[in-house]
């Protein structure tokens, strides 16, 4: 038995590799364009994060209203979850800064975490809109629909293709790919058809409907600044004026000691790292979800079954660590802001060590 | 929320935008192939910070207020029980020592019924004794006189029979001669001379 299932493995895997060799993948970080709502250009990291947030207020509303005394259903599994994330913040900055922290640290890390784990189910990158004249460096590409849904532009190797052998190759009639302005880019397929007079071939892409929220950065770029609005407002709100003593430090200068110029020094250094956590907190989590992304693409085009599942396990862990360690840092931020300070800042050097 | 910290939060807002999208759009609008390229774009940006702030406001109405409302009211009951079983813990052991004051009263109390029954029926019996022999000597002295006085009774009975028998037995012996009255005396004064009555 043990060999039977040793043996199915290997063949599944061996199998997958030899034989079911999907469109190699390509690499695209920007966000790519799948509909327009008005002047408003949807794309597809756009589009899943409305899916994402629209799931979430669907499960915080399902489940708020039925919130009990006594827990029961899906209402009392949504509570043990966001009440054990809670008793997490209490723990860390203490009853009352806690509570007031929670909701934004809470929907950090829910909002992350659904995203990351939205972004793993086998929906995203498969179907979309075609996209012509996009991809770049693939050779030329054959349309594979499914039930109607373009799943796929599949390159094909231009030597195995001749003429009328190939009849689904097709020019593209979507005027949106500004095709003969880019034709030049598509350099193999635009070289070929002068030989063979055959229609003018372009590269071509499916953009799909569904692509992981924190691949494009302006996700997480939206969410670090609201940790950094939030971290502000709480530091000005809790320690008043004096909070801003932090960054513009003239007291000592001003009473006329020539060493007050480094208080400046360190307030202005200060500053940057405020600033600086935005941008750490975007390509910490931009570089960790996209990195993940590209391997599960990777993984699944060269050895399609089997072996990938240990790397959609690594990517769930992954999700989770990035989810857990942006709602932690705003957390140590935000408890860092409102606590005196005698000494200088080590929050950032904190945060810095994580990933 | 009242509407200070709203404004407050939503100023904060605008100037958080104002200060984070400045220096990416100006980097942005110097080097297009630079940050743009990794997708960075306004209304991209835009778009997530709206997505976000209604995440947030949706999340914090429709979950988090009633879920702290629920986690404190739990709270509130669990201490409120917690309370409430140590004040009856305590109320029981306090009764159970009232209880038990009570129970030894009552024992000392049925003590001394007991000892006082038992004092009250001791007395009576000795009473009760006393009168019965008293009756009983009674008793036996009457039917003692009775008896003697039947007896006395009966030797007067019989002196008399025997004073009669005497005569008419003297009579039958002398036959006649003798007055009655004679007789009579003689027999008397036999008799008293013989102390018949004197004995017995």
């Amino acid at each position: 038995m043990k060999f039977l299932i040793a043996f199915g493995v290997i063949a599944l895997m061996v199998g997958g590799f030899l034989f079911v060799k999907g469109p190699s993948p390509a690499i695209i970080i920007a966000p790519e364009h799948i509909f327009d709502i008005g002047p408003l250009v949807v794309t597809n990291t756009m589009f899943t994060s409305w899916c994402v947030v629209a799931i979430l207020c669907t499960v915080a509303v399902i489940a708020g209203s039925s919130m009990s005394v006594v827990p029961h259903g899906f209402s009392g599994a949504v509570e043990a979850v966001v009440s054990g994330f809670y008793g997490i913040i209490v723990g860390v900055a203490g009853e009352a800064n806690g509570r007031r922290f929670f909701w934004v640290i809470a929907t950090i890390f829910f909002y992350v975490l659904a995203s990351n784990y939205f972004g793993l189910l086998p929906m995203n990158n498969v179907f979309g809109r075609v996209e012509v004249g996009h991809g770049d460096k693939q050779v030329i590409f054959k349309e594979a629909t499914i039930a109607g849904m373009k799943v796929a532009y599949i390159p094909i190797n231009p030597e195995e293709c001749e003429g009328a052998a190939c009849p689904s190759y097709r020019a593209p009639v979507d005027g949106r790919g500004a095709a003969p302005a880019k034709a030049g880019e598509t350099t193999m397929a635009a070289a070929k058809p002068a030989e063979h007079a055959e229609p003018i071939q372009y590269s071509g892409l499916i953009s799909p409907a569904f692509r992981s929220v924190n691949t494009d950065v302006n996700a997480p770029l939206a969410i670090a600044i609201f940790s950094f609005i939030f971290v502000e407002y709480w530091g000005l709100t809790a320690l008043g004026p004096s909070y801003l003593k932090k960054f513009f430090n003239f007291g000592a200068l001003m009473r006329g000691k020539p060493m007050g110029i480094i208080d400046v020094f360190v307030g202005l250094l200060e500053f940057v790292s405020e600033l600086s956590r935005m941008v750490s907190f975007t390509f910490r989590l931009f570089g960790n979800i996209f990195a993940g992304e590209v391997l599960l693409m990777m993984m699944s085009f060269l050895v399609p079954f089997v072996l990938v599942d240990i790397f959609f396990g690594l990517e769930l862990f992954v999700g989770l660590v990035q989810a857990f360690v942006f709602a932690m840092l705003t957390l140590v931020f935000a408890q860092t802001a409102v606590s005196h300070h005698g000494g200088d800042d080590h929050g950032e050097a904190h945060g810095e060590g994580h990933h | 929320m009242t509407l200070k910290p709203f404004v407050r939060s939503a100023a904060a807002l605008v100037l958080g935008l104002v200060l984070s999208a400045a220096p990416s759009v100006a980097s942005a609008a110097e080097e297009s192939g630079g940050i743009a390229s990794l997708g960075f774009n306004v209304p991209g940006l835009i778009a997530q910070l709206v997505n976000f702030t209604i995440l947030l406001v949706v999340l914090r109405l429709a979950l988090y207020k009633p879920l702290l409302k629920v986690l404190d009211e739990r709270k509130r009951r669990i201490q409120e029980g917690v309370d409430r079983a140590a004040e009856a813990a305590s109320a029981a052991s306090a009764s159970e020592a009232e209880s038990r004051r009570i129970l030894d009263e009552a024992r000392a109390e049925g003590q001394q019924a007991i000892g006082r029954a038992q004092d009250a029926a001791a007395r009576l019996r000795e009473e009760l004794e006393a009168r019965a022999r008293a009756d009983a000597e009674g008793i036996v002295d009457r039917a003692r006189a009775e008896v003697a006085l039947e007896r006395d009774q009966a030797i007067e009975a019989l002196r008399r029979e025997f004073a009669g028998l005497a005569v008419s037995a003297a009579e039958k012996v002398i036959e006649q001669s003798l007055d009655r009255q004679a007789h009579q005396r003689l027999i008397d004064q036999v008799l008293a001379d013989g102390q018949l009555g004197q004995r017995g």
